[in-house]
């Protein structure tokens, strides 16, 4: 953020003076302006929230940050958002399972979706959220850096990714927004047999 | 753990209904229709009609509703002998056709689940006409095995998964005994820092009257030591304070964590009980096996059972369903010999297959005994040998006890003939894990001649076990207790070397010893300067491997857990269990763990399978019925295939120019294209010609097989014989 040693004390000042106008003009409002402004907020906070006329035209995702890049998931797919604490590692699990957390005497597998899709490795990460992704079939968590929150995304304004984006197979994409946050397909990742884990046993390989 | 098989259930259920309605409702304008319709416009809706019956009739025997089924199978036998013309169509008979279409609609009313599944009446309790199954009062199906007894106490129906959820939070009540009763150690540690500090005050206490006194006498003297002096005084009275406070509420603590401890208990053993259904439930489906299976192979078979009202948790006998249709084949199969042999051998001509079912303390045995051949030890050592599971050295070094224990090792069939019921040397392994899984143990005995008993031994109740929480890479697991044959400390020059593996010497015996870590895959930890090592000896299936570990804990209760949806099966890994902080901690499985030690070790012997291509394993699934689809395919999937699927013959078809399948399960009867011509254009063309068919049909006659195997099919199951481990034995086969 700021440097300290750069403050302008002149700016500070300015502010200071404006905020101090400002209050003064606040005490002497009318009923009249009041009332004004605060429909005026009524209004502005009524359009922000197209929760069910525009929910067709809108999708609403939840943000999250993994290795400095943002991405999104359709929130209706998601169960919770939880801090991770403590995270048990499996042996014999491909990379991208993370391992097994405890979410309230529930057992939920965490994986690093960032390895599931052979993303190269870069950045620092430190994950400390896990976004808990279910359907009907599937659950499991993904972790994430961190979790910005939910916004409402014109599906307009979605748009398929551009031939010369390097992220993630396509498959896995619903499309990327003017803000270049790439929205993970859910259904697509929850649906995906590679996910599921299920070691043969040597008995069902058999030998004869 | 793949997806309970009650919750599949219930999910197939409810797709079940919903097919089940359509078809009703198709039926019911049909049978307006034919009412209206001129004669000539009759026979295309009694075709309808008649498809609808069948169609539902097949959805039905899926789904195991009896009652249903033979309600169709009614209505289809008038619609067949209306097709043929056999029968007039009266007002009459249309009265008689709407009546039984009520009959179906009630019956099809969603009841719960389990009832509907579980408790079906017996197969040969069928009712004689449809009206009486009308008036049978549904609620006196609620009453699980019991019953038929005179008695009859007032029930409540629950679904099961409702049951379940409760189990479930019960259970978690348990960590919260658990970890009240390290609070409750916590506590005690407490009264020990209380007596420490009185014992040194006690040292420093008469230090401190001569300087009292000196501080009393002068009057200049120092404040400071003054008011030192009186804070000490202070600070005495208030940590004695601090004691009685703390004693006073430790008791009520104490009071408190017995009565959640019993309470824990007691609530869960009723629960338990309250999910517990007779071993009787399971014998349905056996009696039908020695039934079907004995005809087939002309042999005289009679099922003797007792103590089958024994009652136990629901759960560990969906699991059991597998391990005793193995037994009971293998015993048909490899055991009971035909009538002429025995007699030959002076035994009556008809065998004798008994299950029994005792209980020992808190588990439970059962007991699966024939009178046939009993077993050639020396078979059992040269299959073992040929399939690699053990040396022919090896092999003749063990006792006869401990040689016939091989035959529950992978790929070990005394067999020669390779028969579609066994052979492969699969199903008693596969008996074993499912026990072991299920924290029991299985053994057997065995007299020339004279026959053989498997014996289980199973815990009543699932939930929770003893386990030892061990440390190994740095990281916790848990090992069931009853595994664990002991615990050894063994000084690091008692370990030798033996063909590159590391053994111990135990009683004069040696056993391999194999670092966890190895097994598991994970990095060992770097410094070993200890003098000893601490190494827990698992036996399973007469093998014993000592597994070396960082050091065992402490032993406790603990509470298996699953999981998760996406891992469905992790190898090593049967679960988690959460202790008392909350941590999470893996649960080792047994049987992976002996298999992974084998192959972690350099001397391994264990046969390695050929990877197999992806391709392959991807089957194709044709069925009209949306039921008897999402059966198989689920059976499929759940055993690691993928899986396509397909509504008829021609859609099938289309998918299998365009994919690349390994395997196609294919219904008979579809509309558009059969499977009959479905699999004779699969050989007729060139690029399918090899693909393996697997034809699954209500059809049972000989004629029908015959066209079957004439058209070119690898495999014929008839549904009503039809089941999980049948299909995938047929399955891997031929893939």
């Amino acid at each position: 953020m700021n440097n300290p040693s750069t403050t302008s004390w002149e700016d500070v000042r300015r502010r200071m003076d404006a905020v101090h106008a400002a209050l003064e003009h606040d005490v002497t409002i009318t009923p009249e302006t009041k009332k004004a402004i605060l429909k005026e907020r009524a209004l502005a906070l009524a359009k922000e929230r197209p929760k069910e006329q525009l929910a067709e035209a809108h999708l609403e995702i939840v943000e999250f940050v993994l290795a400095s890049e943002r991405y999104g998931i359709e929130s209706s797919f998601i169960r919770e958002i939880y801090p991770l604490r403590d995270l048990t590692p499996l042996p014999g699990t491909p990379p991208f399972v993370l391992g097994i957390i405890n979410l309230r005497g529930e057992i939920i597998s965490v994986i690093d979706i960032k390895k599931f899709f052979d993303l190269p490795e870069k950045g620092i990460t430190d994950l400390n959220k896990v976004i808990v992704l279910r359907n009907a079939e599937m659950e499991f968590g993904v972790l994430a850096d961190a979790v910005p929150g939910a916004r409402w995304i014109a599906r307009e304004a979605i748009q398929p990714p551009p031939a010369t984006f390097t992220g993630l197979r396509e498959e896995y994409l619903y499309g990327i927004t003017v803000e270049r946050i790439a929205i993970l397909d859910a259904v697509k990742l929850l649906s995906d047999p590679k996910l599921i884990i299920q070691e043969e046993t040597a008995i069902t390989k058999g030998s004869q | 753990m793949p997806e309970n098989d009650e919750d599949f259930l219930k999910r197939l259920l409810v797709t079940f209904r919903i097919e089940a309605e359509e078809h009703v409702s198709a039926l019911s304008s049909g049978l307006l229709e034919l009412e209206k319709a001129s004669p000539e416009a009759r026979e295309a809706i009694i075709e309808t009609v008649f498809r609808r019956a069948h169609s539902l009739k097949g959805a039905a025997r899926s789904v195991n509703m009896t009652p249903v089924e033979s309600a169709c199978q009614k209505m289809e036998g008038v619609f067949a002998g209306l097709k043929r013309k056999e029968i007039d169509l009266s007002p009459e008979l249309l009265d008689e056709l709407h009546k039984n279409l009520d009959t179906l609609r009630e019956l099809l009313l969603p009841t719960d689940t389990k009832s509907a599944i579980e408790t079906k009446p017996p197969v040969e309790e069928k009712p004689e006409s449809i009206a009486s199954i009308a008036a049978e009062e549904p609620a006196s199906k609620a009453v699980a095995g019991s019953a038929t007894t005179s008695v009859r106490e007032e029930t409540v129906r629950v679904s099961t998964a409702r049951l379940d959820s409760l189990v479930r939070q019960a259970e978690e009540l348990v960590s919260a005994k658990l970890a009240a009763n390290q609070h409750a150690e916590a506590l005690r540690g407490i009264h020990s820092i209380f007596a420490r500090w009185k014992k040194e005050w006690a040292k420093v206490h008469p230090e401190l009257r001569p300087l009292e006194r000196a501080s009393n006498q002068n009057a200049n003297g120092s404040l400071a030591t003054k008011k030192l002096l009186e804070f000490l005084e202070w600070n005495e009275a208030h940590l004695q304070l601090l004691h009685e406070t703390f004693s006073a509420l430790e008791k009520p603590f104490e009071r408190d964590r017995r009565a959640l401890a019993l309470m824990v208990d007691g609530l869960l053993d009723d629960l338990k009980k309250t999910a517990m259904l007779p071993f009787s439930s399971l014998l349905i489906l056996l009696r039908k096996l020695v039934r079907d299976l004995s005809r087939e192979q002309g042999k005289e078979i009679e099922l003797v059972v007792s103590g089958d009202e024994l009652e136990m948790d629901r759960r560990i006998l969906q699991e059991l369903k597998d391990p005793l249709i193995h037994l009971v084949r293998n015993s048909i199969d490899h055991g009971i010999q035909k009538p002429e042999e025995r007699q030959k051998l002076n035994k009556p001509p008809r065998g004798t297959i008994s299950i029994t079912v005792l209980q020992r303390d808190s588990k439970v045995e059962i007991q699966v005994a024939d009178d046939g051949a009993g077993i050639d030890i020396a078979r059992v050592r040269s299959a073992a040998v040929k399939c690699g599971v053990i040396s022919r050295l090896d092999a003749d070094k063990l006792s006869d006890a401990e040689a016939v224990m091989l035959i529950f090792r992978s790929g070990v069939s005394t067999s020669p003939m390779l028969t579609d019921i066994s052979g492969r040397g699969l199903g008693l392994a596969i008996v074993r894990e499912k026990v072991e899984q299920l924290g029991g143990t299985v053994w057997l005995e065995h007299r020339v001649n004279a026959g053989t008993t498997f014996h289980m031994l199973l815990p009543l109740t699932l939930s929770t076990f003893r386990g030892v929480i061990l440390q190994a890479a740095d990281r916790l697991f848990v090992l069931p207790t009853n595994h664990i044959e002991r615990v050894v400390r063994v000084r690091k020059e008692e370990i030798k070397t033996v063909e590159n593996r590391e053994t111990l010497s135990l009683n004069g015996q040696t056993i391999p010893l194999v670092a966890l870590a190895d097994a598991l895959g994970l990095a060992k930890r770097t410094s070993q300067t200890e003098e000893t090592i601490t190494a827990l000896v698992i036996a399973s299936a007469g093998q014993r491997i000592a597994f070396h570990v960082d050091e065992v804990r402490r032993e406790q209760e603990v509470v298996l857990k699953s999981l998760g949806k996406q891992l469905v099966r992790v190898r090593n890994i049967s679960g988690a269990t959460i202790l008392d902080g909350g941590s999470v901690v893996p649960v080792l499985n047994v049987t992976d763990l002996m298999k992974s030690a084998a192959q972690a070790s350099p001397a391994a012997r264990t046969v390695t399978p050929e990877p197999r291509k992806k391709s392959a394993r991807t089957i194709l699934v044709a069925d009209d019925s949306i039921t008897s689809r999402s059966l198989l395919k689920n059976i499929l999937e759940t055993n690691g295939y993928r899986v396509e699927s397909a509504v008829d013959g021609i859609d099938a078809f289309t998918k299998l120019r365009s994919g690349d399948f390994g395997l196609v399960v294919s219904d008979v009867e579809m509309p558009r294209m059969d499977g009959f011509d479905l699999t004779k254009k699969i050989r007729a063309e060139k690029k399918l010609a090899e693909i393996p068919v697997v034809l699954v049909t209500a059809l049972e006659s000989r004629e029908d097989r015959e066209r079957g195997i004439d058209v070119g099919a690898n495999a014929y199951i008839v549904k009503s014989s039809f089941d999980q481990s049948n299909l995938l034995e047929v399955v891997q086969r031929l893939i």
